[in-house]
């Protein structure tokens, strides 16, 4: 399968914090979700995609190619949903759209018109104006206009009410249709995912814990529950963390078959969420 | 590039009257065309930066298709098409309010090119280095420093900026005309290549 973007034992260091051989692929087609806490590098190494930042080494590749001498080629293919306002705020969107539109060779003022439409945007409101996720919106709307064949999204989701989350869930789904689009969508609100990711990139202190297809972790995963009496030093190796309580413990596996034949009807073994795993992969580590 | 050129002007569209409010009081109490356009086109590309740096606008222009080199380069090529903008209309003003009379000269608009030019050659690479916020700090002290000057050593600096402006402008020797071209072309040149460099390293 086709990888859209590669990134390859990157090494940074940056502002007290590193990632180190950190590497991973992201591939055609698909919506890949991007999780993990608060400062675990998820902006950083969005930024490592988008050139903002570069690596001390290792190397980062889009469509095949490197930034250097491809930059403009690449980046007529991306678009992008930042979390903080990039757009100049005393200047109205259609202002905004004429000093964007020229930067690139694909730009359709149909397509943006369409969904300036769609979106419910004011385009003689300056940006300043505008709310978190009418910003958002103007963001898809430009990174629609121009044809982008991979959406990029620094938390778009963040700050947004349920509704508009939704909403913007529900493009999203939209837009995959056609299997030519691939979206890379970092957040820390992993309900979101449940609705749309195929795949489910997990990171943790700069360093890339997994990346699987959803479905798969719901297969591998589990949480366990049951009486302390049940721990000893060899059965505890069997989880990734575990949090004990007067009642019993709850614990995650990466190995819910082997658990089940370990323990079997002893313990209760659930369905974990992504915040399940984040959880317990950041308090074992 | 000219994109990025004609982005800065659509940004300040809406505060251009008042650069052109400002031209015709300043020709209206007879400052001299040289100062106004000066301080006009200064004033126009400190604008400028301060909105690419408030507004997260580094990053913007980065995620889009262009190139860090075209970005620090249509600064300094749009300098040069601001300025000539600003020539145009203080000179364009000067000679609808007093006609024929307007002290037009070659000499005049090399100065303040010049002056311009070698003032951003100074600006540009500070300002890409660190934030804007230190550069207003540095000419902040650079005014003091001017004030300090024409109080303790030369009480009448300002006189004496006067006399070295109409000895300039009384120049006749083409030859020195030209090595001062050449020297501030070197120096924004090089101003130029410096900011380049330090762009291209930036994080953002």
């Amino acid at each position: 399968m086709e990888n859209v973007i590669e990134l390859q034992n990157i090494h940074k260091v940056f502002n007290g914090f590193q990632v180190k051989d950190f590497s991973i692929n992201v591939k055609k087609g698909y919506v890949t979700g991007f999780i993990g806490g608060n400062g675990a590098g998820k902006s950083t190494t969005i930024k490592l995609i988008m050139n903002l930042l570069q690596q001390d080494s290792g190397t980062v590749s889009l469509f095949g190619m490197k930034y250097k001498g491809h930059g403009k080629e690449i980046k007529e293919r991306i678009g992008f949903v930042y979390d903080e306002n990039v757009f100049y705020e005393n200047v109205t969107l259609k202002d905004m759209k004429k000093i964007i539109k020229p930067a690139y060779k694909n730009w359709d003022d149909n397509t943006f018109q369409h969904y300036v439409e769609k979106f419910e945007l004011p385009l003689n409101k300056n940006m300043k104006n505008f709310s978190k996720g009418m910003k958002m919106k103007a963001s898809l709307a430009i990174a629609l206009a121009h044809h982008a064949e991979l959406i990029i999204m620094d938390e778009p989701t963040a700050g947004l009410d349920p509704i508009f989350r939704r909403e913007l869930l529900n493009i999203l789904h939209e837009l995959m249709q056609d299997g030519e689009k691939t979206i890379f969508f970092s957040t820390h609100i992993t309900t979101d995912l449940d609705r749309i990711a195929d795949y489910i990139t997990f990171i943790h202190n700069g360093e890339h814990i997994f990346t699987k297809e959803f479905y798969k972790i719901e297969e591998e995963y589990a949480l366990v529950k049951g009486k302390l009496d049940l721990l000893d030093i060899e059965t505890e190796q069997e989880f990734i963390s575990i949090r004990k309580t007067n009642a019993g413990f709850e614990a995650l596996t990466a190995d819910k078959n082997r658990v089940a034949n370990i323990f079997g009807d002893s313990v209760i073994v659930e369905k974990p969420t992504l915040e399940d795993i984040m959880y317990y992969t950041k308090k074992g580590w | 590039m000219f994109n990025l050129i004609f982005k800065d002007i659509l940004i300040q569209k809406k505060v251009f009257l008042i650069y052109i409010a400002t031209i015709i009081i300043y020709l209206l109490i007879d400052v001299s065309p040289i100062p106004i356009a000066v301080v006009c086109s200064l004033t126009f590309i400190n604008m400028a930066l301060s909105y690419d740096e408030k507004d997260n606008a580094n990053m913007l222009l980065n995620s889009l298709p262009y190139t860090r080199r075209e970005i620090v380069s249509s600064r300094y090529v749009g300098v040069l098409i601001f300025t000539s903008l600003f020539i145009m209309l203080t000179y364009g003003g000067s000679f609808l309010l007093n006609g024929k009379e307007t002290p037009f000269s070659w000499k005049a608009i090399l100065l303040i090119i010049g002056i311009v030019m070698v003032a951003i050659s100074l600006l540009l690479p500070v300002f890409y280095k660190f934030k804007r916020q230190y550069l207003m700090l540095a000419a902040g002290a650079l005014f003091g420093i001017y004030l300090a000057t024409i109080k303790l050593l030369i009480p009448n600096l300002n006189e004496t900026l006067r006399e070295l402006t109409r000895k300039f402008l009384a120049l006749q020797e083409t030859q020195m005309y030209l090595v001062a071209i050449l020297t501030i072309a070197i120096l924004y040149i090089g101003s130029w290549l410096l900011s380049i460099r330090i762009y291209e390293k930036k994080a953002f």
